[in-house]
């Protein structure tokens, strides 16, 4: 089980009128995100648990907790076929 | 002649006096502190690092601080090392390479100078850059296939002022992004020089091209851009159209004709920060460029308006 999610150091980060754009250094891709997944992102410079990012969300956005970490589990999920992340604590 | 603010340090005159000739002859205003410094050498190893880039004739490979960049050309031994942070490229050509110098500069030197620029913190990309009667900006951006030359020679035949064709250079100064540009022919294929009526020119066999100055067009050419305007350009068949784009969308274009972006991470995010803010301070469209634009070059104007 992973604990916490960092955002892999080779991406940076640019924000685009609301509309995020990932560029990711190692593999040479080109990605735009929401604005909603570019908070995340940004939030992810530290490692960050899904409660965390949850929060996140909830400070943001007018969703409920449950709408909320199913959003941050898919954009995990996303994210991490995209290898946009770094996940520590595996156990 | 001008000279250039990019300062070239060789012991060999010929050398010397033929990158002095080439960069004073591309009028680049450059920021000071950038150098080359070439020496020719008996001999250069073979190259086995990590290739990071590939462009016709010219290999990126990481450079052995693991931050910068050795530039190598394919066609003759010549290596530059531009260690990370570095304002000084450090050449190595064989004597194969020095006797072909003419050939490497449009792709081996070009290629060292604009990962120099980009130290200084001019971002390259592939477009060609205009500035219109009533005074605004535009920049043409994409692949070498596009119609930004030809659009480019157009536009100078048309009176307009123009740039390059090709190599423009971002820089962030206050609040906006303004474009440098570098003097050379404008390079057009035979379908180009057809569209345009165009005899005569320089020939540039090494190309397949013919190029044209703006002013033997009719144009003048302008050192400096602020883009107001972004166009995307493709080539189509009868009628110029275009649509406005987003600015994410824009951005996505424009990381795509300045790759370099992807290159030495310590550079990536201010050379993406001056993407996304050309993005924000211009009009971005994605224009299909026809031949009517050829009876009737106001309707790129006519497009934005």
């Amino acid at each position: 089980m992973t604990d916490r999610y960092k955002r892999h150091p080779d991406l940076r980060l640019a924000d685009v009128e609301g509309d995020g754009v990932v560029l990711h250094l190692g593999t040479r891709r080109y990605f735009s995100v929401s604005e909603s997944g570019l908070a995340l992102l940004q939030a992810l410079e530290t490692p960050r648990t899904i409660p965390e990012l949850v929060e996140v969300l909830l400070e943001r956005y007018e969703v409920t907790p449950e709408q909320a970490e199913a959003s941050v589990r898919q954009f995990l999920d996303t994210c991490h076929t995209a290898e946009l992340l770094i996940e520590e604590g595996t156990r | 002649m001008p000279t250039s603010a990019i300062a070239v340090r060789c012991a060999d005159h010929t050398v010397r006096a033929t990158l002095e000739r080439w960069l004073a002859e591309l009028r680049i205003a450059a920021p000071p502190g950038l150098a080359l410094d070439v020496a020719l050498v008996p001999e250069i190893e073979e190259q086995n690092g990590e290739r990071v880039f590939e462009q016709p004739e010219v290999g990126f490979l990481r450079g052995p601080d693991g931050r910068g960049l050795r530039i190598v050309w394919e066609e003759a031994a010549a290596v530059a090392d531009l260690p990370g942070g570095a304002q000084t490229a450090t050449v190595r050509l064989s004597a194969v390479a020095a006797a072909r110098l003419e050939q490497s500069l449009s792709n081996f030197f070009m290629a060292v100078v604009i990962i120099l620029l980009r130290r200084a913190g001019w971002y390259h990309l592939h477009a060609a850059t205009a500035i219109d009667p009533v005074s605004r900006g535009w920049l043409f951006a994409g692949n070498a296939h596009c119609g930004k030359s030809t659009t480019a020679a157009l536009l100078a035949a048309s009176g307009w002022q123009v740039g390059t064709d090709d190599a423009a250079f971002l820089e962030a100064r206050g609040a906006r992004i303004i474009v440098h540009t570098c003097h050379a022919p404008i390079a057009l294929r035979p379908g180009g020089r057809a569209l345009l009526a165009r005899a005569g020119g320089i020939e540039l066999p090494e190309r397949g091209k013919v190029g044209y100055w703006p002013e033997d067009l009719g144009g003048v050419w302008t050192p400096l851009v602020s883009p107001e305007i972004v166009i995307f350009t493709t080539v189509g068949d009868a009628q110029t159209t275009g649509e406005r784009i987003p600015a994410a969308a824009a951005l996505g274009e424009l990381v795509r004709w300045s790759a370099w972006v992807m290159l030495e991470p310590d550079l990536a995010q201010d050379h993406l920060n001056a993407l996304t803010r050309l993005t924000v301070q211009a009009r971005c469209y994605r224009v299909t460029l026809g031949r009517d634009l050829f009876a009737r070059p106001n309707r790129l104007t006519e497009l934005v308006t």
